[in-house]
């Protein structure tokens, strides 16, 4: 388990966090939301060690987490960054041996990576020889190389073509089903749905709105929609606010929605009834213009 | 069972791991690399032509060739074995001899009191056959005069003058030379600009690629930087070694070793300890200077101070090989960071106290370590900042 727990911190006079929490426990993938500057980066950034808080912590299965634990984390800094003058091959393997794998492991397991992305035959090349897109591929691959037992990712999908996502993709799905906390950013939120069992989301320095995927759909459950093949109009008889949307009725407020089902049935053919949930997308709209 | 063996792998990583990791980087991808290498090749080249050329242009191993004959020829053979530096031939007449000059057999011809020569010896020659000719005329005249050779061998015993130096304190006295503490000063400087450059430009790297974001994640900054100093340490130090053994070993092989001033050898190997604390000063320096701004472009500007005294270091010592004796020669020699290039040179051409030794060697070592905390500060605080460039008092006011 991985909580970040109540971090503060100020840059100057700006205050960047404001006392953000976070969870993430074995197995749970989270997604973290927020609107540019609003503060993603930096606790990440807190939580991998990179920059220090001006309060609060990390704490990792009970403890604060400390350096040894920390160099088992995987992560993926927003600003990505590889060594240019270096060959790919021989880059993944020396990240590999700085997070504690033996040379033999590290050049292992790069080379499996390296297959996996399909970079078998650049692995010789030097790395700003490689083309953005590929570069990126090699960025996922220094971020796993050593099979992290947490991943903290600061923008994965970022510019990465659709194979790359597919890869990243099942990378965190495969790393939270062997019992591994992932936590990662992301502005598409198409993805946080797919992906994610729970959602953070942060707005000025605090956590607006958390919970998980299902719950917080649930949470914001919009109205009701329903389909009848009839040429009647429901509108008037339906009970609650009733809206048109296309050939659909929306109702809001409504004090029985059996009693929409029973006059629906009654006029014709259902062919849809069912409560409208909204997007995570919509959620994090909601939430930070609140 | 996946937990544990990730703990037995992580345990075993330990900081000097890390630190090591980090310096076998830079010596794997900066010291092996193509331009690397050439420079390395055509340097050790230069250098091994260089310790040829005097045989080359000298000629001979240089030994002077010269004919004897007359009843002195066995007297000045002696005399001259002695002196060494002859190579000499004994002719049966002053007529062969004589001969043997015009057929350019040997340069010189020593028969019946008269000295032969095409055009004239050399001014130093001339003065060793002559005291040779003086020693052998006086041992031949005692001879005839009937005394034993042991007589005569007590007689020709000198006892050599004792020198006393009464300034001996910076005398110039030393056992090498102007020519020894000019390629001394030389090769410190540029084994301290080069590495000084490279370690600046590697860390302004780091932070231009952005890397450093995720090495910090698992290095800590002290092994980052020192891994970068002790790495390029490395490279520079194989260099200065391929160039002392290829050096010497020419000089060797062409038979000049033995000419070369005492002292050489230990000149080398104390040179090598002062560029080791010279370069421990200055590379951490630029290391700490390089993270406070965040592209290449702007390297050349924080570096100026440290490239100013480096280079105002060698110029101080080159100053310095005129002047050994001088108040300015001491001074430089003794205060840091000029010390470093000032203090080598100055102890090849000077006898020079072993208070000032000591003294230099300690203040040198106290910056260094000054420069260690002063630069890995700098790096911490400033490393991660990306942007315009950084102030020092900037950098130093940040916290990490």
């Amino acid at each position: 388990m991985l909580e970040i727990k109540d971090l503060h911190k100020r840059f100057g006079d700006t205050l960047a966090l404001d006392g953000v929490s976070l969870s993430a426990a074995p197995g749970e993938v989270v997604g973290f939301v927020g609107a540019n500057g609003a503060g993603k980066t930096t606790t990440m950034r807190i939580a991998m060690g990179v920059l220090a808080a001006d309060s609060g912590q990390i704490v990792y299965d009970g403890a604060p987490l400390g350096v040894e634990q920390r160099r088992r984390f995987g992560y993926m800094p927003s600003e990505r960054g590889l060594y240019p003058k270096m060959k790919t091959g021989e880059q993944v393997a020396y990240f590999g041996e700085l997070h504690g794998m033996s040379k033999t492991e590290a050049r292992r397991s790069a080379g499996e990576l390296l297959e996996q992305l399909n970079l078998t035959d650049r692995a010789g090349d030097f790395v700003q020889d490689l083309s953005l897109g590929n570069q990126q591929r090699v960025q996922l691959a220094v971020s796993l190389v050593h099979d992290p037992e947490v991943l903290i990712l600061d923008e994965p999908f970022s510019g990465l073509d659709p194979i790359a996502v597919d890869v990243m993709g099942a990378a965190l799905r495969d790393r939270a089903a062997a019992g591994a906390p992932v936590i990662f950013s992301s502005h598409q939120l198409d993805l946080i749905e797919r992906l994610c069992d729970s959602v953070s989301i942060i707005g000025n320095g605090k956590i607006i709105a958390a919970g998980g995927v299902e719950e917080l759909k649930a949470k914001e459950v919009k109205q009701l929609r329903v389909s009848v093949e009839t040429d009647e109009d429901l509108t008037g008889r339906l009970p609650g606010t009733v809206t048109r949307d296309g050939d659909d009725y929306l109702v809001e407020d409504s004090p029985d929605d059996q009693e929409v089902l029973r006059i629906a049935a009654a006029a014709g053919r259902i062919t849809r009834f069912a409560y409208d949930q909204p997007t995570i997308a919509e959620i994090f709209r909601e939430a930070v213009t609140r | 069972m996946t937990a544990q063996r990730n703990q037995a792998r992580h345990d075993e990583t330990s900081r000097m791991r890390g630190l090591m990791l980090v310096a076998g980087r830079e010596i794997r991808v900066r010291g092996l690399s193509k331009s690397n290498v050439i420079s390395l090749i055509v340097t050790v080249l230069i250098v091994g032509v260089l310790a040829a050329l005097p045989s080359l242009f000298g000629g001979d191993d240089g030994d002077e060739k010269i004919g004897l004959a007359g009843p002195t020829a066995a007297a000045m053979q002696t005399q001259l074995d002695a002196m060494g530096g002859f190579d000499v031939t004994v002719f049966d007449s002053a007529g062969e001899a004589e001969q043997a000059v015009e057929d350019e057999t040997v340069e010189a011809a020593v028969a019946d009191g008269s000295l032969y020569s095409r055009d004239g010896v050399g001014n130093e020659t001339e003065a060793k056959i002559d005291a040779a000719w003086q020693a052998a005329s006086v041992q031949t005249n005692l001879a005839s005069a009937g005394l034993s050779d042991q007589e005569i061998a007590g007689a020709l015993t000198v006892q050599p003058l004792e020198w006393v130096t009464l300034e001996s304190e910076g005398g110039v006295t030393g056992p090498l030379d102007y020519f020894t503490g000019l390629i001394i000063s030389v090769i410190m400087f540029m084994m301290l600009m080069t590495p000084v450059q490279y370690i600046a430009m590697g860390v302004v790297e780091e932070k231009s690629s952005r890397i450093v974001e995720i090495l910090l994640t698992s290095l800590k900054p002290w092994q980052l930087l020192g891994g970068k100093v002790i790495g390029l340490g490395v490279i520079s130090l194989v260099n200065l070694i391929a160039m002392v053994a290829v050096g010497l070993g020419v000089s060797a092989a062409t038979g000049m070793l033995s000419d070369l001033p005492p002292g050489t050898a230990s000149a080398a190997v104390s040179t090598i300890g002062w560029w080791l604390i010279a370069f421990a000063l200055f590379g951490t320096l630029a290391g700490g200077v390089g993270s406070l701004v965040s592209r290449q472009e702007e390297s050349g500007s924080v570096l100026t101070p440290l490239i100013m005294s480096l280079t105002l270091s060698y110029l101080g010592a080159i100053f310095l090989l005129n002047a050994p004796t001088s108040t300015f020669a001491e001074v430089l020699s003794i205060v840091p960071p000029f010390s470093g290039i000032a203090m080598p040179t100055r102890m090849a051409i000077a006898d020079v106290p072993a208070w000032q030794i000591g003294l230099s060697g300690v203040l040198l070592a106290l910056a260094a370590a000054g420069a260690l905390a002063l630069g890995s500060q700098l790096y911490k605080r400033s490393v991660l900042y990306t942007g315009s460039r950084m102030k020092i008092s900037e950098a130093l006011r940040r916290s990490a």
